[in-house]
């Protein structure tokens, strides 16, 4: 079994986007308990005794992140990151299409929490019809008295807007969604300060994910406690995931946290197509270091994934079987990378081209076996280097491609090697004058 | 506000311990030990930093990953490692990186050998690139704009130009487009960048991607020889270094100082070195003869000024521009009252202050200084244009905004630049600067009385509408000076107290510095922007109709500039001396200036170029130094007195003009004994009280504020207020006509209109109109119309403003055509399309 | 204290003189032998080499005027102008002043081009660290070693001159010789 439905669990209801059918089904009552009989501070401790973790995907404590807003009287926002770029997520998409108010209570509950009274949802461009759905949600919990000045009459008021992005991946990056979110080029922004103290226009912030947000109406519901006992001790709780790939069944699935992998992939989702099998597997979207088929059997939670060296992320899985060539997918993961890289960081805005450059030679045959030590040093040198994750993002599962199919990389360089007139003489530089002008490095 | 004294504390790097000052980045702080943290993004004058470019990753102990130097506070134990494997692994991965798409065309470069990626790369790079794919490609290079070359190709996309554009000019043009690898510095819309200080992200440019134009391959770095001096373009006199080869100023860098000019340079300074060189240049002596200048030898061109001179006596008269140093003012002051017997000298351009008055605005318990901008709590730009009269306190006053939040208060007649910065704005009707102060005392009179008191509360009304101002508006800004704090320093234009009227201008704007700053109180008081570079040192030397060198009292009293000049014209004065001016175009007036310069017998000038009124009406030029040729002092407006030092050789027959000055005095019979520059500085510094004790060593390559000197007690005592001042005079009503303001724009000027580089810049009359003015006169953008009054009349170009008051209208001042100085007074003027 | 040459005189032991065969063959005979090495080179004919109607042979690597350098097949100078030359140089005899290309007047293939290149070698020492400096082979060392004149400035040479092939080809030294 799969354990406890908590989100999806009316979430094929017809209507269920409209706020008669939420409260039908006992919508807004957290946040008429939260607002009527609860503190702050008592929002904050469920919230710890939880054990939720963000759903976005560096898996932080959401308690301790809300707790590190200084209670200090200025103004303070909240930020729902609805920028859902990472390949093979779409479980926030769903979410917002169809439950919107769940994620407007979340917001609500959130911001109290919190102490913010002005907040936004930044919602990728590409999700024209789920903006246009919170849009219309939100209008109606305005009316409903659920967002606006003095909501339920407990004297706490809340502003919520969403924010259409235009379709950049670094607009995720929590500091690169408040620069955007503020109208400038969205870069990441060196850290400290963190959002938490200086975010949003200057003020203390706090970001998270949809699914996180949209979780904490149900926590409230059921107590803190009583959701820290689904799944495992540090991953508690459950969690949606999106199973994309050579799969037989992709989709969005509602998990508990700590179930075998095997049961996702196989059970849920049905496995890849028939004859075929799992070749490799992204276990937290495409920034994860892969596993591969021998790792199936490892549950999946937080830690698990993090001792098995990747991580949860997102929680999307991608799944690779043995028809696909390892090198397409890592020129593909690069060439994404490479031009959802902002430019800020030097390690990220050249070592991205560079990996796509390289692993273009691989692919056409111009390549050598050395160019694959040279890749994983590479890979090794953007790890860590970086402003922000988006360089890790892409070095990590490259690196671990290159670590666990470095046969395949091999044998792909000397068939497409076979192929090739032109190998061995590397590529045509169209510029020989300068070349001549160089010297050294 | 106080400024930031931070604790010391202790840290180690590399261990070795080393104090440094808390909070101070670790990236700066390594410098105090001996080690040195490479670094491309990072600049302190940049404010905050941005982390981009990753070069200066080390090692902190107890945190797990390499911490960037740049953005790293230093905290008390502290344990810093910069040699450790992990970090030269980090460091050479960085540069390789770096170089993947750097064409390394180093032999060609402009940078190369002055380049800080060359520099790191030899000295913490890996030597070797495993990189063997084809770079990134651009067009190149590329004009960024007429003085600006771009390479994009080089560009190492370190952020210093865009952050510079964005947050320290303000002008928000330069931005990064595209993403990832193929982004690239460029202007938002592709139209070249031209802005007042845009050469500055040369100087800050890392690599060869962004090069000056006139600079372009004309030296390298070990052609060429550096020379510390200042700019004489403006009363900023930022310190400079000349770049010279082969006697030629190929480049001028700055001079970083931050007591003056935190490292900026406006565009007029950094290239205007261009007009050193070109061939209209005076470089011979000339004297007419028969209606034509021809060069002839110094002996000829020195005896005739003696014979005429000497034969006009006390019945001559001597003005002296702000290019002139405090040498060449006293000795010019010494050949008129000491040689001739005549009292007429003069620096001021329109009016005489009394004595008394002068030593009130400029007494060091009231004198602000230039870094007080920074970290003032509040700070009141009044009647002058920073941008346009002194560049480098615009970029000062927008840090302090930005970094420091220093609450700013505008009021003005013309729309300012700093207004969108500003707390609190006011217009006010040209020429009404005397109205407002009125206005303001009042208003804060009204704050410090409490709310209500309704006789006094008329009586801002009333004088706000005398200013042509809005009350409110004045009550607003009054409100912003009297709640920010006691540092509050007001910034004045010197324009403020020219004119018939300037008297009283100046007691009410001492009445307002009274309620605002406490005199003695560091960091608050009065900042002057003279109308000429040395304008406060000229009057402190003795360049003054009523005062002697120090100030010192006169008999008799002289004739001020504009008297001088109606004199003139009335044929009762026979011989002018014009040191580094030219009446027609530097002065208001230019009718009357037209008629002296013809009725006067005798014209003698000092002038590098022949403007327009030397050229028709000189009798002798002696040919002026450019200012790299200088040899002397002069004085900030804060006070701040600073050395001028030769940079290249005088061409051709230019003699030192000290020289020149000195040498006609002997000749006349009043022998000065200044037989070099050093004497000339040695004789001000003993002339003038409060300069006492000075010496050209002392000053240094910094200068030094002689207000903080124990000599300061030697400036003559004055009256600081408060003041009863009778009512100002209204503001003339438009009525149907329009009122005429002028201005001086920082394009305008002689430099600008012979440089190569920078001619482009060369201002042209425009008459700045309100759109609803306009409207009412049926003219567009851009339309050609005619200025009149009384019988003047100057073409212009019709621009339309929203920002400019209604009823007015804003003409350029100081071009070399169709200047605003030809229309003739009375405030008023009419505009007809043509 | 008188002088008496007496006392510091010394006696020459002299060998008896030689009879008439051998006075004879000291007059004759000597001379004959060192007369053998003349006559047996007179054979061989003369060896002197008339300069300057015929020059000395230097070496390939005999450092020479300096010449620059054009490309051959676009005909466009090797030099960018990039002083590095004159930087290296230890008698400050290089001077360099660089211009930029146009599309219009392109010189070199670079961005920039020497405008103004000028070897002073009245001053130069032929130390060939020019050549060793110069990243695009435009400048080596010739084999010229004729460059006196009755004018000093007419020892800077200019670019046009060092552009130019010299007037006579200096003879190279072969293989072995």
């Amino acid at each position: 079994m799969t354990g406890p439905t908590i989100l999806f669990e009316d979430i094929d209801e017809r209507g269920l986007n409209t706020i008669d059918v939420y409260r039908r089904r006992g919508g807004y009552e957290s946040l008429r308990k939260v607002l009527t009989t609860m503190q702050p501070s008592e929002v904050v401790d469920e919230l710890m005794a939880s054990g939720l973790r963000g759903r976005g995907g560096a898996g932080f404590p959401s308690g301790r992140k809300i707790s590190f807003i200084p209670k200090v009287d200025v103004d303070k926002y909240l930020v729902c990151n609805a920028d859902e770029s990472e390949p093979g997520t779409f479980k926030d998409r769903e979410l917002m299409q169809k439950s919107p108010h769940m994620l407007i209570e979340g917001i609500v509950i959130g911001a109290f929490a919190a102490g913010a009274t002005k907040s936004f949802i930044y919602i990728r461009g590409e999700y024209v019809e789920q903006a246009d759905i919170i849009d219309a949600a939100i209008v109606e919990a305005r009316e409903a008295g659920f967002l606006g000045e003095n909501i339920l009459g407990s004297g706490f008021g809340l502003t919520l807007h969403l924010h259409r992005g235009a379709g950049a991946y670094i607009c995720g990056e929590e500091t690169g969604l408040l620069d955007s979110l503020e109208g400038k080029r969205g870069n990441p922004r060196l850290k400290p300060p963190f959002p938490a103290n200086q975010g949003l226009y200057q003020g203390p912030t706090v970001i998270n994910n949809v699914e996180t947000l949209a979780t904490m109406p149900h926590i409230i519901k059921m107590g803190g406690a009583e959701y820290a006992k689904i799944g495992t001790e540090t991953s508690a709780g459950t969690k949606l995931v999106s199973v994309s790939g050579n799969v037989q069944r992709p989709g969005n699935y509602e998990i508990e946290l700590g179930i075998s992998s095997r049961e996702i992939i196989y059970g849920l989702a049905g496995g890849p197509p028939e004859g075929r099998a799992v070749k490799m597997w992204f276990p937290g979207g495409s920034s994860s270091p892969v596993l591969t088929g021998d790792d199936l059997d490892i549950a999946y939670d937080f830690n698990t994934l993090a001792q098995a060296k990747s991580m949860l992320g997102s929680g999307a899985i991608i799944v690779v079987d043995d028809s696909v060539p390892v090198v397409s997918v890592a020129l593909k993961l690069a060439k994404f990378y490479k031009h959802e890289s902002c430019g800020k960081c030097t390690p990220c805005r050249e070592g991205t081209r560079w990996t796509v450059s390289m692993l273009e030679r691989v692919d056409q045959g111009l390549a050598t076996p050395m160019d694959l030590d040279i890749m994983a040093s590479v890979q090794e040198q953007i790890i860590g280097n970086c402003l922000c994750v988006l360089g890790d993002a892409m070095a990590m599962p490259i690196g671990s491609m290159v670590a666990k199919f470095r046969d395949e990389f091999e044998a792909h360089i000397e068939a497409a090697r076979a192929r090739n007139p032109w190998a061995g003489e590397g590529p045509p530089d169209p510029d020989p004058v300068l070349v001549q002008g160089a010297s050294g490095a | 506000m106080p400024r930031p004294a931070p604790d010391t504390i202790a840290f180690t790097v590399d261990g070795l311990e080393v104090n440094a000052p808390a909070g101070m980045m670790l990236a700066d702080a390594a410098k105090l030990g001996d080690v040195e943290i490479p670094v491309f993004c990072y600049e302190p004058k940049l404010g905050e930093p941005v982390g981009a470019c990753r070069m200066c990753l080390v090692e902190i102990e107890g945190i797990p990953k390499l911490q960037t130097a740049c953005s790293t506070p230093v905290r008390d134990g502290m344990a810093v490692n910069t040699q450790t494997a992990r970090v030269k692994e980090a460091q050479e991965a960085v540069l390789e990186f770096l170089l993947i798409n750097h064409p390394l065309d180093c032999p060609v470069c402009d940078k190369g050998g002055e380049c800080p990626l060359q520099d790191i790369t030899y000295g913490w790079g890996p030597g070797r690139s495993r990189f063997i794919e084809p770079k990134r490609h651009f067009v190149k290079p590329l004009a960024l704009s007429p003085l600006i070359a771009i390479d994009r190709e080089r560009c190492i996309l370190c952020y210093r130009c865009v952050r510079f554009s964005q947050e320290i000019s303000e002008d928000y043009q330069l931005v990064l487009q595209e993403r990832g690898a193929d982004s690239y510095v460029s202007t938002f819309d592709g139209h070249p960048y031209v802005a007042p200080f845009s050469g500055n992200i040369i100087e800050l440019c890392p690599v060869g991607a962004l090069t000056s134009q006139p600079y372009r391959f004309r030296a390298r770095p070990w052609d060429i020889e550096g020379s510390g001096s200042v700019c004489l373009g403006c009363p900023g006199q930022c310190n400079v270094e000349y770049t010279v080869r082969d006697e030629r100023v190929l480049r001028v860098l700055s001079r970083q100082h931050d007591g003056v000019d935190d490292g900026w340079l406006c565009d007029r300074g950094r290239f205007g070195y261009q007009s050193f060189h070109v061939d209209e240049r005076v470089t011979h002596p000339l004297v007419r003869v028969d209606g034509e200048l021809i060069p002839v030898a110094w002996d000829r061109a020195l005896d005739e000024a003696a014979a005429a001179l000497g034969g006009a006596g006390s019945d001559s008269g001597a003005l002296a521009g702000g290019k002139t140093t405090n040498e060449e003012g006293w000795l010019l002051q010494e050949l008129f009252r000491g040689a001739l017997g005549s009292p007429n000298v003069d620096s001021r351009a329109d009016g005489m202050l009394p004595r008394e008055l002068h030593a009130a605005l400029h007494a060091p318990a009231l004198q602000a200084t230039v870094p007080d901008l920074e970290f003032a709590h509040a700070v009141l730009v009044l009647d002058c244009e920073p941008v346009d009269d002194q560049p480098s306190l615009d970029l000062r006053i927008r840090k302090g905004v930005r970094r420091n939040g220093v609450k700013l208060a505008v009021a003005s007649s013309r729309p300012s630049s700093l207004d969108a910065n500003a707390a609190a704005v006011v217009r006010y009707a040209p020429g009404a600067g005397e109205a407002f102060c009125a206005a303001l005392n009042g208003a804060l009179g009204e704050s410090d009385a409490g709310p209500g008191s309704a006789t006094r509360k008329g009586v801002v009304e009333e004088l706000a509408e005398a200013a042509g101002a809005d009350a409110d508006a004045v009550r607003a800004l009054a409100a912003v000076l009297a709640d920010a704090g006691e540092d509050v320093v007001i910034v004045y234009g010197e324009r403020l107290t020219h004119g018939a009227r300037g008297e009283d201008a100046a007691r009410a704007l001492l009445n307002v510095c009274g309620r605002v700053a406490e005199a003695g109180h560091d960091g608050a008081g009065l900042l002057e922007v003279p109308a000429g570079t040395n304008g406060r040192g000229l009057r402190e030397v003795g360049v003054l109709p009523n005062a002697a060198p120090g100030l010192a009292p006169v008999s008799p009293v002289g004739l001020a500039s504009a008297e001088l000049g109606a004199s003139a014209a009335a044929g009762a004065i026979s011989a002018l001396y014009l040191l580094h001016v030219d009446p027609l175009r530097d002065l208001p007036g230019r009718a009357t200036w037209r008629a002296a310069l013809q009725r006067a017998d005798h014209v003698i000038a000092h002038a590098d170029f022949l403007s327009e009124g030397l050229w028709e009406y000189a009798t002798i030029v002696f040919p002026a130094e450019s200012y790299a040729e200088k040899e002397g002092t002069i004085t900030h407006p804060d006070g701040r007195v600073q050395r001028l030092r030769p940079a290249i050789a005088r061409p051709d027959a230019v003699r030192a003009e000290w020289n020149v000055i000195a040498d006609l005095s002997k000749r006349l019979g009043h022998d000065v004994s200044v037989l070099s520059g050093a004497m000339a500085s040695a004789r001000v510094f003993e002339a003038i009280p409060f300069y006492a004790g000075l010496t050209l060593d002392e000053l240094g390559g910094r200068g030094l504020r002689w207000p903080a000197r124990p000599a300061a007690a030697g400036w003559p005592a004055a009256d600081t207020g408060p003041f009863g001042l009778e009512t100002p005079p209204h503001a003339p009503t438009p009525n149907g006509a329009l009122r005429l303001g002028t201005f001086r724009s920082i394009w305008a000027a002689q430099e600008v209109e012979v440089a190569p580089a920078l001619k482009f810049l060369r201002q042209r009359q425009r008459a700045e109109l309100h759109p609803v003015d306009a409207e009412r006169m049926g003219l567009a953008h851009g339309d050609r119309v005619t200025v009149g009054s009384n019988g003047s009349r100057v073409q212009a170009t019709v621009v339309l403003r929203s920002g400019v008051p209604e009823g007015s209208v804003f003409l350029e001042a100081g071009i070399a055509e169709e200047s605003a100085s030809e229309l003739d007074g009375g405030g008023l003027v009419e505009v007809s399309p043509q | 204290m008188s002088w008496t040459p007496g006392d510091e005189m010394l006696v020459v032991q002299r060998a008896s003189p030689p009879g008439a065969a051998g006075g004879t063959y000291r007059a004759f005979g000597e001379t004959l032998r060192g007369l053998k090495t003349t006559m047996s080179r007179l054979v061989e004919g003369p060896k002197t080499i008339s300069y300057p109607e015929e020059k000395v042979p230097v070496y390939p690597r005999f450092r020479g005027r300096h010449r620059l350098h054009r490309f051959e097949d676009t005909g466009l100078e090797k030099c960018v102008g990039c002083s590095l030359c004159a930087a290296a140089c230890p008698a400050d005899c290089i001077r360099v002043v660089a211009a930029e290309n146009t599309p219009e007047n392109r010189v070199s293939a670079g961005e920039r081009y020497a405008a103004v290149y000028e070897i002073n070698l009245a001053r130069c020492i032929f130390c060939g660290y020019c050549e060793v400096a110069c990243p695009f082979d435009a400048i080596t060392m010739g084999h010229d070693y004729e460059m006196s004149a009755y004018n000093r400035t007419d020892l800077i040479f200019t670019k046009e001159m060092l552009l130019d092939e010299p007037l006579e080809r200096t003879p190279l030294r072969g293989e072995g010789e």
